[in-house]
């Protein structure tokens, strides 16, 4: 039996936010419902009730109340699951007679009125280049992009996940552009998802991943506007979420998260040094500690004479294990900087000074450690945070735990053994479908102009290939009038 | 056909050559140059060249009967020796694969007791490296191909290594050039051909290539690239070492590289055996999907559990090989059938289907 609104009322009216009133004139009566942590009062004032007020005649069609009211987002009707669902996004339902079940929707939702109007992007921080990121509301959010690209091919796709909170996401993609395989694979998995409430676009990460059992993030997550600019034109698709600042991109390569938009803001040699140093962090960070564990513990031939007095000197008083004493350090350093993510910002600062400063040195003086354990140490750390994503940085922190049980294991070759099983696991992933390793493995030649360096804009003018986009080329490089290449005649 | 291999689960034709060349750089970089110069002395260059050359014609052969259609061994031997009976010579293929794998096992384990770990127990270890092999091979043959790709990437790297030992080389070790003879150089060559050996998987993995006939050119690229990737490491070699010590040398690679010094850090073979276990993978990793491929094609059988199952023996195989020269009875003996299968089996195989062909072909016409 269909379920008629009179049987919803019931549920419902036991909330004490949901009102209904009447409206009594001397021609007509109005019957008001609403729920009123939903709607903008001032709106009810100022553009229903007043205007419910003025007729100077009997209203007998709902057609010519729906005239009467100056608000375009008004629709008939007696359903109600769609009653309900409208009730929930903030409309008012209005009836001209209690007992029927059909009346108008007028949506005058104030959802926007709790969450921030903008954002920094203060987790993805650049020194150059525009600071504007996503807030917590779809729609600004689709605003922000759409006032960018200036297309008619961009399309947003949306639909509604999430059994509690009924979640609106977004799907971008460009049309003629982004190859349509991902946008049906997202389409299909969104379909095919199943979840209470959404509270932020990385619930839809992990149920749409390709695979939810490894620790390197699948999708991609931006708070910034130019960075999901980015991924569209050069052939990529975003996905946006309601109340979550976060956007995600797919599909991703392994590589895409160590580029940071200030690259293309910089001169190509300049935003390419960054990005290579950023590479070397990460090398550094994962595997600096494992190798002293696996040096000091199996390996000290290889130290160079020169070098060996200084370790010897330095770790003469510890008493512990190497990868005891290092396991130490790296679990407090996870603990300064969960800590840190914690606290607020103010207490953050004095957090660094006691943790940093204070606490390295007096384990080094109590010899709890040596101090060029130390110098790794914290120089790991810090090389992790060169990571302009946070989620791969948090994965990179953390595979240096697994590498130093194998280097305390089996020294290099231990190392060596969890290298190749991250190398395994980094083959098997894909994205979308599409293989996380790529452009360097399947091995693209031509997608190398941006990838560990980024090159001038005359030679990136292709999308990459392994997205498979449907148009190649992303702008014409033409040669410029004013400059000639007779050297001699400068 | 069965062979017929889905065009999704293809791979570019030209990633052959990663395939082609990790497996055949493998363990015996380290050690081949022991037995070259047994016959040939200084002149054992020219051996390893006239081994290039030979496979090349193998390799030629093995993609003529291989090609058009792309089919693999299984097939052939179907094709050449009837159902029943091809089917039970593609089982003895199984154990052919088994026992290159375990040598190449053994083989490295043998390296990282000698030389870094001497307490080390043969159970841990080939315990440790199965399970990782488990991992990769479960990940289906694109990813085995992934890491050939990487495999290759370092190794050639490490080549930049023997500039360090070059320094050091004299030239008139070099000399008198070819005094020796024909029949020396031959023997010599035999013995250089033992660590092309691998390639030979290619009989299996044939049908995953896409288009075949355009890409085969990469394949005999890896083919020259191994062959000019060891004819350097000898090289040097031979002018690094005298040949008096280097018959006394069981690893010369090895010993090279152990002069290489960097301010931050001696005993450079360390860091060379370490990062060989990423070279050594794909020489264990392909030989092994081969056998589940195998035991696929013949019997459908799920090759997860068929994977537990050699690797369980490999497991047990390799338990009772704990002292040097059992393994180096065990490498002669692998040499010794693959030079074989190489050299005798696959020309043999490529005149009968050959000759069958035409048989067929003439009666079909009559």
């Amino acid at each position: 039996m269909q379920r008629t609104f009179h049987d919803s009322l019931k549920e419902i009216s036991g909330s004490d936010d949901f009102a209904q009133t009447s409206v009594h004139t001397k021609w007509n009566s109005f019957y008001l419902s609403y729920y009123n942590t939903l709607i903008s009062r001032e709106q009810l004032h100022h553009e229903i009730l007043t205007f419910l007020k003025t007729p100077e005649s009997s209203i007998n069609h709902l057609q010519e109340l729906r005239a009467l009211i100056p608000i375009e987002d008004i629709r008939v009707s007696s359903g109600a699951d769609e009653i309900m669902e409208h009730l929930m996004n903030g409309s008012v339902f209005i009836q001209l007679d209690e007992n029927y079940n059909e009346g108008i929707l007028i949506n005058i939702g104030d959802l926007n009125s709790a969450i921030r109007k903008n954002n920094d992007t203060e987790n993805e921080y650049s020194v150059v280049g525009p600071r504007v990121g996503f807030v917590e509301d779809i729609d600004t959010n689709l605003k922000l992009i759409r006032r960018i690209i200036k297309s008619d091919k961009l399309k947003f796709e949306e639909s509604t996940v999430g059994s509690l909170s009924k979640t609106r996401v977004a799907i971008g993609y460009i049309d003629g552009i982004t190859s349509p395989q991902h946008v049906n694979t997202v389409r299909q998995r969104l379909s095919d998802f199943d979840f209470d409430v959404i509270f932020d676009s990385s619930f839809i990460d992990q149920v749409i991943t390709d695979n939810s059992n490894s620790p390197f993030p699948l999708f991609m997550t931006s708070e910034r506007v130019d960075r999901i600019k980015y991924a569209l034109i050069s052939g990529q698709l975003v996905i946006v979420c309601n109340g979550s600042p976060y956007v995600l991109i797919g599909p991703a390569t392994i590589f895409d998260f160590f580029i940071s938009p200030e690259d293309y803001y910089l001169p190509w040699v300049i935003g390419s040094f960054f990005r290579l140093i950023r590479y070397f962090g990460v090398l550094f960070s994962i595997m600096a500690t494992p190798i002293y564990v696996a040096v000091t513990s199996f390996h000290y031939s290889v130290i160079p004479r020169e070098l060996m007095g200084s370790i010897i000197n330095s770790r003469v008083d510890v008493p512990f294990m190497p990868v005891v004493e290092a396991l130490f350090l790296e679990i407090t350093i996870e603990l300064l900087r969960e800590a840190g993510a914690r606290l607020p910002t103010k207490v953050g600062q004095t957090l660094g000074i006691v943790g940093g400063i204070v606490i390295g040195q007096a384990a080094v003086a109590a010899a709890l450690t040596s101090n060029i354990l130390l110098i790794f140490v914290s120089l790991s750390a810090l090389a992790s945070f060169t990571t302009p994503i946070y989620k791969m940085s948090n994965t990179i922190r953390f595979l240096r735990f697994p590498l130093i049980g194998l280097a305390a294991l089996w020294g290099g070759l231990g190392i060596m053994m969890g290298i190749v099983l991250i190398l395994g696991h980094l083959l098997r992933l894909k994205s979308l479908g599409n293989p996380y390793l790529v452009p360097m493995f399947p091995f693209r030649y031509k997608d190398y102009r941006d990838s560990f360096v980024r090159s001038s804009v005359e030679f990136s003018y292709l999308r990459p290939g392994y997205l498979r986009p449907l148009t190649q080329k992303r702008y014409n490089v033409r040669p410029r009038k004013d400059k000639g290449d007779n050297f001699n005649e400068e | 056909m069965h062979s017929a291999v889905k065009e999704n689960f293809k791979m570019s034709g030209f990633l052959v050559f990663f395939l082609i060349h990790s497996t055949q750089t493998g363990i015996g970089m380290l050690s081949f140059q022991r037995q070259i110069i047994e016959s040939a002395g200084q002149d054992s260059w020219i051996a390893v060249i006239i081994a290039g050359l030979c496979l090349h014609i193998v390799l030629w052969m093995m993609v003529k009967i291989l090609n058009n259609p792309s089919k693999d061994i299984i097939d052939i031997h179907r094709f050449c020796f009837g159902r029943l009976f091809g089917n039970a010579v593609s089982l003895l293929l199984i154990g052919y694969f088994f026992i290159i794998a375990l040598t190449v096992l053994l083989a490295y384990i043998n390296i990282l007791r000698v030389w870094i770990f001497p307490s080390l127990k043969t159970w841990e270890l080939s315990l440790a490296l199965l399970i990782i092999l488990y991992y990769l091979i479960t990940g289906g043959f694109r990813v085995l191909t992934g890491f050939c790709f990487f495999s290759v990437l370092l190794s050639t790297g490490l080549m930049f290594s023997l500039y360090f030992p070059l320094q050091y080389g004299q030239l008139s070790y070099f000399f008198p050039l070819f005094n020796h003879s024909f029949s020396d150089l031959l023997k010599s060559s035999q013995s250089s051909s033992v660590v092309f050996l691998g390639f030979e998987s290619l009989l299996l993995y044939f049908p995953f290539l896409k288009s075949p006939q355009t890409n085969i050119k990469w394949a005999h690229f890896a083919l020259l690239f191994s062959t000019i990737k060891y004819l350097a490491l000898l090289i040097v070699t031979l002018l690094y070492f005298s040949q008096g010590h280097l018959s006394r040398t069981l690893w010369p690679t090895l010993e090279m590289m152990k002069i290489i010094e960097v301010p931050f850090l001696e005993r450079f073979e360390y860091l060379f055996i370490f990062i060989w276990l990423m070279i050594i993978i794909p020489t264990v990793c392909i030989p092994l999907w081969c056998c589940t491929r195998i035991t696929k094609r013949l019997f459908a059988l799920k090759p997860q559990l068929f994977l537990v199952v050699v690797l369980a023996f490999l497991f047990i195989a390799a338990q009772p090989f704990n002292d040097q020269t059992k393994i180096y009875a065990l490498s002669r003996f692998t040499s010794q059938i693959g030079f074989y299968f190489v050299i005798a089996y696959i020309p043999l195989l490529f005149v009968l289907y050959f000759a069958i062909k035409k048989m067929k072909g003439k009666r079909l016409a009559q």
